[in-house]
């Protein structure tokens, strides 16, 4: 296990091996016997179902928990809990109005399940260095918060509403801004902007309400000198110029994209990229020999900024 | 004022135009099916932009609330010529554990201006739910969404729980959602797999003609 390849990586280097990342997410509570909901309400059990998955997969990096309803969750949104899954968010404050007309204001290390989150980090921390494996730490990306906060109305308000999309948008950003001082404070080495639905817009759209929105974020990463990455689902390949000028070291993808149009794309730039194992075909269902799928993304990715992870 | 306007309107989202304008049409005779069948095709050729990446999420949706809102003016008098041509019977849903329905509510608004017609039982939507509401219904077609790969087996869970009841050959179970694939239908013996909103509807009526 190897923090500093998957910072190398992360930051567009080239590295003797690419390093591996493996988002195991709540397969960690499968792998520890318990359930979604037990594992993220439970900081002990977080903290051993991470720490035991970095061991079991010889991760290079692991984040601390793949969960976008933590900052939601933190704002007032309720949440549906599932056995297992993550949770998802059931209820939207700003769907009548923006945040400051529905009265928000912003989480503290108090709310919600950030004191727990506090609490599993303090314990994974030590041993995931122990074991030479950077703590990630996942903020939830402006464009999926705003959808958490204002439901789907938000993707139509982005076109038809703009003032109302752009006051939840920056709103979301700053919480993303606090999310990552958090995992700062925690002690993450690197920080990603997770904004899964950022592919679902026009380039256009992209460039006026996400990238804006993740700045925030980003000055409090590289202020304190953590390497940041951004990382988006589905098939983000009209968009993903937009990506690698978000600001980020690096960026990673979904089993969607081509991994290498990826790889140019993130060369041009100067940015590392991460993906492309088919999660679902390949790891979840086995409809492809998983190995057979590793060696081609291991192929195409190469060892120039490059890290080894499922999409 | 004509039909050409109101597609155009229809697929850039215009609200308040298009029914405006379909109010307009529907008093001064023009037939309520030439409307239809008008935003049909406007609806088909924003799926196919859709799925060729020309257009996003928030213009699919404005093009189908817009619609939406159009159908709503021009139902009735179709309902009173008694003019509509039904394809199939849907029901249709977002599997068990699973809440993202923007998916699901597009292939609904496809189907329906298809010329199916649609039960929709929402998001986290229990297995037997989908097999009671189809045999309520006396549908033809059941068809499950799931856009998380975590919630993928219970599209599976439906085929076999239509085949303990002994019921798999009545209904034509159709799959889709993001993380699904003609792979993954075939494995769990769905009879079709659609890639989009827009092909739901044409591949769906292409099943029932067989």
């Amino acid at each position: 296990m190897a923090k500093k390849l998957l910072i190398d990586a992360t930051r567009g280097q080239q590295t003797a091996m690419p390093p591996w990342l493996p988002y195991a997410g709540v397969h960690c509570a499968k792998l520890i016997d318990t359930s979604a909901e037990q594992f993220l309400k439970d900081p002990a059990l977080l903290a051993e179902g991470v720490v035991h998955a970095a061991r079991l997969y010889h991760a290079d990096g692991i984040p601390l928990l793949f969960d976008l309803s933590v900052e939601a969750h933190a704002l007032g949104c309720d949440l549906a809990w599932w056995e297992d899954n993550v949770p998802s968010v059931t209820t939207h404050p700003c769907q009548a109005g923006t945040p400051l007309d529905a009265g928000l204001e912003m989480f503290s290390r108090d709310s919600g399940r950030w004191p727990l989150i506090f609490e599993a980090a303090h314990m994974a921390k030590p041993q995931l260095d122990e074991l030479d494996c950077a703590m990630l730490g996942l903020v939830c990306g402006p464009l999926t918060l705003a959808s958490h906060l204002a439901g789907p109305q938000i993707f139509t308000a982005l076109l038809k509403r703009k003032e109302y999309a752009h006051a939840v948008l920056e709103f979301a950003g700053e919480a993303g801004a606090q999310a990552a001082r958090f995992y700062a404070e925690m002690g993450c080495a690197i920080i990603a902007i997770v904004d899964p639905v950022a592919s679902q817009v026009r380039p256009q759209t992209f460039r006026e309400f996400v990238t804006p929105n993740c700045q925030p974020a980003l000055e409090v990463i590289h202020a304190d000198n953590l390497t940041s990455t951004f990382f988006i689902c589905g098939d983000c390949s009209k968009v993903l110029e937009e990506v690698c000028q978000v600001g980020t070291h690096g960026f990673a993808v979904d089993e969607q994209v081509n991994l290498g149009f990826v790889r140019d794309m993130a060369h041009r730039y100067g940015k590392g990229f991460g993906g492309n194992l088919k999660l679902t075909s390949a790891l979840m269902l086995g409809m492809i020999d998983p190995k057979a799928d590793a060696l081609i993304s291991l192929a195409a990715g190469g060892n120039h900024g490059y890290t080894f992870a499922p999409g | 004022m004509s039909l050409e306007q109101l597609d155009k309107l229809v697929e850039n989202g215009e609200q308040q135009e298009s029914e405006a304008l379909a109010q307009k049409m529907l008093d001064e005779g023009v037939d309520p099916v030439q409307i239809l069948t008008t935003l049909t095709a406007t609806m088909e050729r924003v799926g196919d932009q859709f799925a060729k990446l020309e257009i996003f999420l928030p213009e699919v949706m404005l093009a189908g609330e817009t619609l939406q809102a159009v159908v709503e003016i021009v139902r009735p008098k179709l309902a009173s010529d008694n003019q509509m041509v039904l394809k199939g019977k849907v029901v249709l849903g977002v599997v068990k554990g699973d809440l993202h329905e923007i998916g699901k509510n597009i292939v609904k608004l496809m189907l329906e201006t298809s010329g199916f017609e649609v039960r929709d039982l929402g998001y986290d939507v229990d297995s037997l739910d989908f097999i009671k509401a189809a045999e309520e219904m006396a549908a033809d077609f059941i068809g499950a969404s799931s856009l998380m790969t975590t919630t993928m087996p219970r599209q599976q869970e439906i085929i076999e729980f239509l085949k303990d009841k002994g019921l798999r050959d009545k209904y034509k179970v159709v799959i889709g959602g993001a993380p699904c694939t003609k792979g993954w239908a075939d494995k769990i013996g769905a009879d079709l797999y659609c890639e989009d909103a827009n092909s739901a509807s044409k591949m769906m009526a292409a099943l029932i003609e067989k």
